[in-house]
């Protein structure tokens, strides 16, 4: 498990984020009202389907969308600056400096037409006012950092010339080459091989411990999850539904969309004659948002109150929160997992 | 409860199914701007050439020695020429043989491309001799090719249609025979052999009615073209001969007198322009409808 | 890299045999006897039997037209018929002002296109791109001849600013040189501007979706880099091949604007050449167009390589 000391203080805070974009079937809402703190040196894990707004809420985090096509409410604080208030150049200093990322798929992320070290220079360069010398060796230093080997060859290497793995850790030496606060990683080993996904996950926490930078891990993966990160936000069809440390999360899972999530989980000695757990239904289109607690369809708690009001997310003991108006009732008859 | 062929009204089934598609189809020609306004200008073309003469007082060929060069009036809305012609019925003239030969080419040019095409794609040294040949043809710039052409074969009309349906066959041809390349690799072909289908069969009943689509875009640009290209060679004096009133004849009278009297230059050249606006903007439509992935801007 | 190049050459050879051979059997056909016309109408049977026999033209075709290909196989393409000097020597003076005008109608092109595909496509929708869509369609669709008569109206015979036809070489003075070439550049490079804009936009667009765009904006890039370092760089490839188009397009398409311009190139030496049925004129001409045009086919491969790494012709590791 992930994560250095941690302050009191949170260093980033997103509050009440909303984001839409203009469609030709009307305005969608892909991120409905989402707020979470993250600490100076946790994981914190934002768990989902396909959908379920994760990969919005971090690139709205980084103001990655164009502004004529979405629009952002609330509120989202860094080192003092309000983030959604700035103006284009100001933005632009934050990112890939005081806040980077790495997305999912590395070749297409990566510039075909320029070396590796073309790109990482540019990331250095374009924040700091270094000198060519430096820039070279600080290039080298992080292609180390990431365990690449070779480096001095590698340096002058184009993205096809490298394997899944390699170019992932590319990605990664960008996002460190200005020692960012925070590193958003959106999926970063959906696209790779299995081996090669441990290896990454690992230099991810490595990293956070070392660098005692801050990583916010999107994922689809449960089993990442529990594996390396300190905290959890779980988000469904645009909202948090439930906030929990890892080890509550999975002990404990307070919201049913979560319980089932974790059911789901093939276990390795669990019984064979078994069918596989299943949550019933599909996740509905953003453009057909139902009323009321937006699980109720697909929830085998629901009733008429869930159906017709949200619930809100609401504080359940320490440092876990549920959006559900039965969390109570449901986290008696709860299972527990085996972490 | 079982489904059987009989619980089911087959025939209700797919006719709602048709009625669907073509509700979606009407409303994706609707709503492509480019399609219909394209469309617009082009039946609006044809109808004048069609039936133009029919509605004006004059008569392209009169000469009128005494109203020589009269500026755009009621009684001459497109002026008089150097002969005292009536400019605008000879437009009105002009567009019934350079549009005639654009859809004569088009046409042509198609016929000829597909079956180059097709046969190209499905038989290898038939495939090497002709494309060699189309390269050849490609090569070298097109209005030159046609004038040499109309040099060897003497300058009337049909020769014009031979000349630059020559030219563009291998435009057709090309289109055609990528499309139709693309096609052979793909399972129904094998599965339509594995049949014991005939190669003829195969590659008319099969493979062409799907390279349709890229020709109709094509031969749409081929339309344009053959009108830019009679016109500059019966500007150049090697197309349809004069008096004819060809686009290109009626151009090439007013270049010298374009500063006495620019309604000849004016007139017959905003048509030519507003005719090829037309066509690209309807080439340009139906290429979306028809394969919105295509690169855009190759004609 | 060479073998390439060889093979590229080796290909071109069937291509140019298959072109002169078109349009040898070509002149051919075309009735009218170059030496009746040499000679004009009073000329005796006699003379122009004898001027006949003199340029060969009594032999059978097949023979003229192995005397034609064994004589330009080894660089000599006949003298011609009307003009007092041998074929290549005209076509070397004609090269002149066509190349000055291709490069000079090339470079407006791209001037006025680039900036106005980029604009267009990263203000897709606004009204900025409904223009620039709008007068290229326009460019596209007005034929040259008819964009050269209303420039020369425009601009030469209304407001005098430049010439309305004629030619000075370079040897005269760059102005000089260029103020002939002005409004012919003008009237040849508008279409194919249309052309180049609109695949500015399309592969510029196509390029900004891609994923390397958005790691490059949340490494903090300015704007400007994004679009003109990351994203021009990848849509060059599609571009460029529009621009090689064009540029083999320039060479022959100026046939006509040379006539209306009184520009003594190599288009105008063809279109003289076939009136008056010079044949040897018509037959060297010929292969040199089409010469260039494979030459600068394989040129703008080469530059391909150059342009996008993973393209590079030589063997990747």
């Amino acid at each position: 498990m992930g994560g250095a000391t941690m302050d009191k203080e949170p260093i980033l805070e997103v509050k009440e984020l909303k984001t839409s974009f203009r469609t030709e079937r009307g305005k969608v809402t892909a991120v409905d009202g989402v707020s979470f703190d993250v600490f100076k040196g946790e994981i914190l894990g934002v768990v989902g389907e396909s959908g379920c707004g994760k990969s919005a809420t971090a690139q709205s985090i980084l103001r990655l969308y164009d502004e004529k096509q979405a629009i952002h409410e609330g509120e989202i604080c860094f080192e003092g600056k309000e983030l959604l208030s700035l103006r284009p150049s100001e933005m632009d200093k934050v990112r890939g400096n005081d806040i980077s990322m790495i997305f999912q798929d590395p070749l297409s992320s990566l510039n075909p037409v320029f070396t590796i070290g073309n790109q990482i220079a540019e990331a250095i360069l374009t924040h700091k006012n270094v000198s060519k010398r430096e820039t070279y060796a600080r290039v080298l230093e992080l292609l180390r950092l990431t365990g690449i080997p070779a480096p001095e060859k590698r340096i002058h290497e184009y993205p096809h010339e490298l394997s899944g793995g390699m170019r992932q850790r590319v990605m990664i030496a960008m996002a460190l080459a200005c020692e960012s606060k925070v590193m958003i990683a959106d999926e970063p080993t959906t696209a790779l091989d299995v081996t090669i996904q441990a290896q990454i996950m690992s230099m991810i926490v490595e990293l956070n411990q070392k660098l005692d930078m801050g990583v916010i891990l999107i994922t689809h993966d449960l089993g990442v999850v529990a594996e390396v990160c300190t905290r959890v936000v779980v988000m469904y069809l645009g909202q948090i539904v439930e906030e929990a440390d890892v080890k509550s999360l999975f002990t404990r899972p307070l919201h049913p969309y979560t319980q089932g999530l974790m059911k789901s989980i093939a276990q390795l000695d669990c019984d064979r004659s078994q069918p596989l757990h299943v949550i019933k239904g599909t996740v509905p289109s953003l453009h057909q948002i139902p009323e009321g607690c937006r699980f109720a369809p697909r929830c085998p708690f629901a009733d008429d109150l869930c159906r017709s009001k949200m619930p809100p997310l609401e504080q359940y003991g320490t440092g876990q929160k549920t959006r559900c108006w039965h969390a109570a009732t449901i986290s008696e008859e709860g299972e527990a997992i085996r972490a | 409860m079982t489904i059987s062929s009989e619980n089911i009204d087959l025939h209700a089934v797919k006719s709602a199914l048709k009625k669907e598609q073509n509700k979606i189809l009407f409303r994706q020609i609707m709503t492509n701007g480019s399609l219909v306004v394209g469309f617009v200008i082009i039946a609006f073309l044809m109808l004048v050439a069609l039936f133009g003469p029919l509605l004006i007082a004059h008569d392209p060929n009169t000469m009128d020695v005494l109203n020589r060069f009269a500026a755009p009036s009621a009684d001459h809305w497109f002026g008089t020429d150097n002969l005292g012609r009536d400019v605008l019925a000879r437009v009105i003239y002009g567009a019934r043989i350079s549009m005639g030969i654009g859809v004569a080419v088009a046409i042509i040019a198609s016929m000829a491309g597909l079956i180059v095409g097709i046969y190209s794609s499905y038989y290898k040294w038939l495939d090497h001799l002709l494309m060699r040949i189309s390269d050849g043809i490609m090569a070298f710039p097109g209005l030159l090719l046609a004038l040499a052409l109309m040099a060897a074969l003497g300058g009337r009309a049909s020769n014009v249609v031979i000349a630059v349906s020559i030219v563009a066959t291998p435009y057709i041809a090309r289109v055609v025979r990528s499309e139709a390349l693309a096609l052979k690799e793909q399972t129904f072909v094998e599965a339509t052999r594995a049949l014991g289908a005939s190669d003829t069969r195969i590659i008319w009943r099969h493979i062409a009615p799907n390279t349709l689509s890229s020709l109709i875009v094509q031969a749409t640009f081929i339309f344009a073209e053959a009108i830019i290209v009679e016109a500059a060679l019966s500007f150049l004096g090697a197309g349809i001969p004069p008096p004819a009133p060809s686009w290109g004849n009626i151009l090439s009278d007013g270049k010298t007198y374009i500063y006495k009297a620019w309604w000849m230059t004016f007139f017959p050249g905003m048509t030519i322009t507003l005719a090829i606006i037309g066509l690209n903007l309807f080439g340009d439509g139906l290429r979306d409808l028809l394969d919105p992935h295509s690169s855009k801007a190759t004609k | 890299m060479k073998t390439y190049l060889f093979k590229r050459l080796l290909a071109a050879i069937p291509v140019l045999f298959i072109v002169s051979t078109i349009v040898f059997f070509i002149l051919q056909l075309t009735p009218g006897d170059p030496a009746l016309v040499i000679l004009g109408q009073e000329a005796t049977v006699d003379e122009v039997e004898d001027l006949r026999q003199q340029l060969k033209l009594d032999r059978p075709i097949y023979e003229q037209y192995f005397n034609w290909l064994f004589n330009a196989l080894q660089g000599d393409l006949g003298e011609s018929y009307f003009m007092n000097e041998s074929v290549i020597e005209a076509i070397l003076s004609h090269l002149g002002p066509t190349i000055s005008l291709g490069i000079l109608a090339e470079i407006i092109a791209i001037t006025l296109a680039l900036p106005l595909g980029i604009l267009a496509a990263r203000r897709k929708g606004s009204v900025t791109d409904q223009s620039v869509m709008a007068f290229s369609l326009l460019g596209m669709s007005i034929p040259n001849f008819l964009l050269s008569l209303f420039l020369i109206l425009v601009f030469s015979v209304s407001w005098r600013l430049l010439p309305v036809a004629g030619y000075a070489p370079l040897s005269d003075g760059l102005w000089e040189h260029i103020k002939f070439l002005i409004l012919p550049a003008f009237a040849l490079g508008t279409a194919h501007a249309a052309l180049i804009a609109r695949m500015t936009r399309s592969a510029m667009l196509e390029v900004l979706n891609a994923n390397y765009i958005k790691t490059a904006r949340a490494k903090g890039v300015k704007e400007k880099w994004v679009i003109y370092k990351h994203a021009l760089r990848n849509a060059f490839l599609p571009i460029l091949t529009v621009i090689g188009q064009s540029f083999l397009g320039l060479m022959g398409g100026t046939a006509i604007v040379e006539t209306i311009f009184a520009i003594p190139g190599i288009g105008q030496l063809i279109v003289n050449g076939v009136m008056r049925r010079d044949y040897a004129i018509v037959q060297g001409a010929v292969l040199y167009v089409t010469f260039a045009f494979v030459f600068i086919n394989l040129a703008v491969d080469m530059l391909y390589g150059i342009v996008n790494p993973q393209v590079r012709l030589d063997s990747k590791k």
